[in-house]
């Protein structure tokens, strides 16, 4: 009996050590391991919709030993918010987060909470990305900070149905030249929208807060100048833009729709409005909210190659690595991996974004898959198109806050008619005295 | 067995003289005098590290300039205070604070008494009344939130289709500033009406029934009964339930900061219309990323519920002195008779 016992222990043992052989060997076959020998658990924060769940999975298969602890959260707003109060708190945050580019101005001035990935040989590899993507990752000092994840060029979402009703052609090729194809303006849009608005009564675009956002990205400088000032009165720019956007919107031409909800979806469905400013990671949203809204492909929604006033990019990400980790090595290979451009076309399929390596773009414009959500439009081979010429903006720390606090209000209250340009304008010049210093 | 055995062995044959205690005896002398303080000390301890601590670390912050990224600059002294003060947003933070705060207590603590009477009545499988009352009370204030900002959704949310069907017009819940207090207020007291109402119960099967039997004698009506005897007999308790909803209500967070999540990153509406005092804090420190302003406006806060709280003690404490004179005057009568 206790012979018996004994040998089952014996075995035990064995399998154990035999596990720990393995996880040993698997570590020095991934590479500079910790050197303790065992397992490792590496923590990654992303937000919204990211895609990678199957290359984590491929990713642990790949590296035996690597466990990967992936957290999402909801919304980039939130995630901001979470990265925030743990750089303030001083700890907690994941041996990899994502950060978007909105708030990357205010990660920008704390920098050197990250690690510089130029000592994980980020530099070998600087050549895979869109250069502009690669140049907002470098700090003043030059640090690299962060590995591209995608990037947001900026085409039309258009409904053909509702065009077609409104005796506008609902072809993607005739919409894009309608609208000017390469030399397209704002004023040329919102014109084509009175247009359809006496045609239909209806609203042209969802709301001003997204035309808003596209019509400030793609200015050479936005609200800071490109050495970091800030230039909201002195950008003659932004104030000419603001007029054109709320004198359309006074024409009725806005719906004046809660962003990122859109009554549940319901209003892909019902014609509320015929267009929307659609970056890459834009479809994936709007696919979601469509379904949710009881929609899908027989809803006659569309994707063009233009965009008004030239090429434009709105978000995308960047992986990053927190000085606070305590596995960095590690963290900035799993990074380095999922930014590669293999792993950002498997991505892009999985997530509906566009990628910002080079080589990832031409697969996607050279594979031209049919999107059937969007009438079978070959998505990523139009944003390949979309992607070039964006350029980059310089974001300052408030970026994201001038946005959504100083300019909402206005844009919110132009959009229900109760205010009208001079008014919303003279309202942000008083948010942006009173919310940023 | 064995230590009873060696005890006496190994103490002295002889007892010390008075003045020295032996090491059991002044164990024992120590045992009494310092435990009570151990035995309270894990409270004052934890309050030390939870509550003091924090109020006087916020105090050092809202003395600084503080980013929240890049963390403690120069002393300023007050001027974070001058500064909220002088702010607009502040005030308007306050002003809707404290207009929830009405439309919620108001209404929930009245309902409260009338639920609490009725069930305070002979009904049927009382328990299970009972346990429906505090239903609203398990569910997370933020799935409440999620479940109302859609109720309340101004395109198709149920309560305007409702009011369609009696030819109201739409209400816009989420710009209107007094319409988005309302539908607030209604998240804030489906939450605790039915919770304030168990507390008013328990106070009212306290209330002597031989005191309802004589007034019932003497002809007093149910309501008159109401008024007369159970409203004065549960009074105590109602202050109490009357102070913990006003701290509850000036520390309103989640249910307007998840009322429209989408609208100016969720500050508490395009313009601002229900944000709460806290749901500014928040914004200051974690959007904005003052943090010294936001201590500042943290502790100007506590200074404002520290006041209404003083006047929620200086009500209650008359309240006990209206109940000692009734006493008195009862023991009076009393005596007169005897």
């Amino acid at each position: 009996m206790s012979h018996q016992r004994a040998r089952t222990r014996a075995i035990g043992l064995g399998a154990g050590f035999l596990a720990l052989a393995t996880g040993v060997a698997g570590c020095s076959a991934a590479g500079d391991a910790e050197g303790d020998g065992g397992d490792l658990t590496l923590t990654v924060t992303t937000f919204g919709t990211f895609g990678y769940e199957d290359l984590y999975d491929e990713y642990e298969e790949l590296n035996p030993g690597i466990t990967i602890e992936a957290s999402n959260i909801d919304t980039g707003g939130n995630a901001r918010t979470d990265v925030f109060t743990k750089l303030a708190a001083g700890g907690g945050l994941s041996d990899v987060v994502a950060i978007e580019e909105g708030w990357l101005g205010a990660i920008m001035e704390v920098s050197d909470q990250f690690v510089d990935l130029r000592d994980h040989g980020i530099e070998d590899r600087a050549a895979d990305w869109v250069d502009w993507k690669y140049a907002q990752a470098t700090d003043p000092d030059g640090r690299v900070i962060g590995y591209g994840t995608d990037i947001g060029p900026e085409g039309l979402c258009y409904n053909r149905d509702l065009f077609e009703a409104a005796g506008l052609p609902g072809d993607r090729e005739a919409v894009a030249e309608l609208l000017g194809g390469d030399d397209a303006t704002w004023e040329g849009y919102f014109d084509l929208g009175r247009q359809y608005q006496e045609a239909t009564g209806k609203a042209w675009f969802d709301q001003s807060g997204f035309v808003w956002n596209a019509m400030v990205n793609q200015l050479p400088e936005g609200y800071y100048s490109t050495d970091g000032e800030l230039i909201v009165d002195d950008n003659p720019e932004l104030r000419e833009r603001f007029d054109l956007l709320a004198t359309a919107a006074a024409d009725g031409l806005s719906a004046a729709e809660t962003e990122w909800d859109w009554n549940g979806g319901k209003s892909f469905t019902d014609g509320t409005f015929a267009t929307l400013v659609c970056p890459g990671w834009m479809l994936g949203n709007v696919t979601e909210r469509l379904e949710a809204g009881g929609g899908g492909a027989e809803s006659g929604w569309d994707f063009a190659d233009v965009f008004p006033g030239g090429a434009a990019n709105w978000g995308g990400a960047f992986l990053t690595v927190p000085t606070t980790s305590e596995h960095q090595e590690e963290a900035a290979k799993l990074a380095s991996w999922l930014t590669e451009p293999e792993q950002q076309v498997k991505q892009s399929t999985a997530a509906g974004n566009f990628p910002s390596t080079l080589a990832a773009q031409e697969q996607l414009a050279a594979d031209a898959t049919p999107n059937p959500i969007f009438n079978d439009a070959p998505t990523g081979a139009i944003l390949a198109e979309r992607a070039e010429g964006v350029q980059a903006q310089f974001k300052g720390p408030d970026d994201s806050l001038i946005q959504e606090s100083v300019f909402g209000p206005p844009l919110d209250a132009i959009d229900r008619g109760d205010a009208d340009a001079d008014d919303g304008w003279s309202q942000a010049q008083q948010l942006l005295g009173e919310l940023v210093d | 067995m064995t230590s009873t055995l060696i005890r006496p062995a190994s103490a002295p044959p002889q007892p010390a003289p008075r003045a020295r205690l032996t090491r059991r005896q002044r164990l024992s002398r120590f045992d009494v005098k310092a435990s009570p303080y151990l035995y309270i000390a894990p409270f004052f301890v934890l309050f030390g590290l939870t509550g003091l601590f924090p109020l006087v670390y916020t105090l050092v912050v809202s003395l600084h300039d503080w980013q929240l990224l890049q963390g403690q600059g120069d002393f300023v002294g007050l001027a974070n205070f001058a500064a909220v003060l002088q702010d607009r947003f502040f005030w308007n933070s306050i002003g809707n604070t404290l207009s929830i705060f009405v439309l919620s207590t108001v209404p929930q603590l009245l309902v409260a008494l009338v639920i609490a009477a009725v069930l305070d009545q002979n009904l049927r499988a009382k328990t299970f009344w009972r346990m429906s009352v505090l239903l609203p009370y398990i569910v997370s204030p933020v799935a409440v939130a999620l479940i109302f900002s859609s109720v309340f959704n101004e395109q198709s949310g149920l309560v305007n289709n409702l009011l369609g069907v009696v030819g109201i017009e739409p209400i816009d819940w989420k710009q209107d500033t007094l319409a988005s207090h309302v539908a607030i207020a209604t998240m804030v007291n489906w939450r605790w009406t039915g919770y304030n109402a168990l507390i008013l119960l328990a106070a009212m099967q306290s209330v002597p029934r031989d005191l309802h039997e004589a007034a019932a004698i003497d002809g007093a009506g149910a309501v008159r009964r109401f008024l007369s005897v159970t409203l004065p007999g549960i009074r105590p308790t109602f202050v109490f339930v009357l102070i913990t909803a006003t701290i509850g209500g000036l520390q309103i967070f989640a249910e307007p900061r998840l009322f429209d999540v989408t609208t100016a990153g969720g500050v508490g509406g395009s313009d601002r219309q229900f944000q709460t005092s806290v749901l500014y804090l928040w914004e200051m420190a974690f959007f904005r990323q003052n943090f010294g302003e936001a201590a500042a406006i943290a502790w100007l806060l506590f200074l404002l519920i520290v006041g209404i709280g003083l006047i929620n003690f200086l009500l209650s404490r008359r309240i006990a002195s209206a109940e000692s004179a009734v006493r008195r005057r009862r023991d009076r009568s009393k005596g007169a008779r005897r």
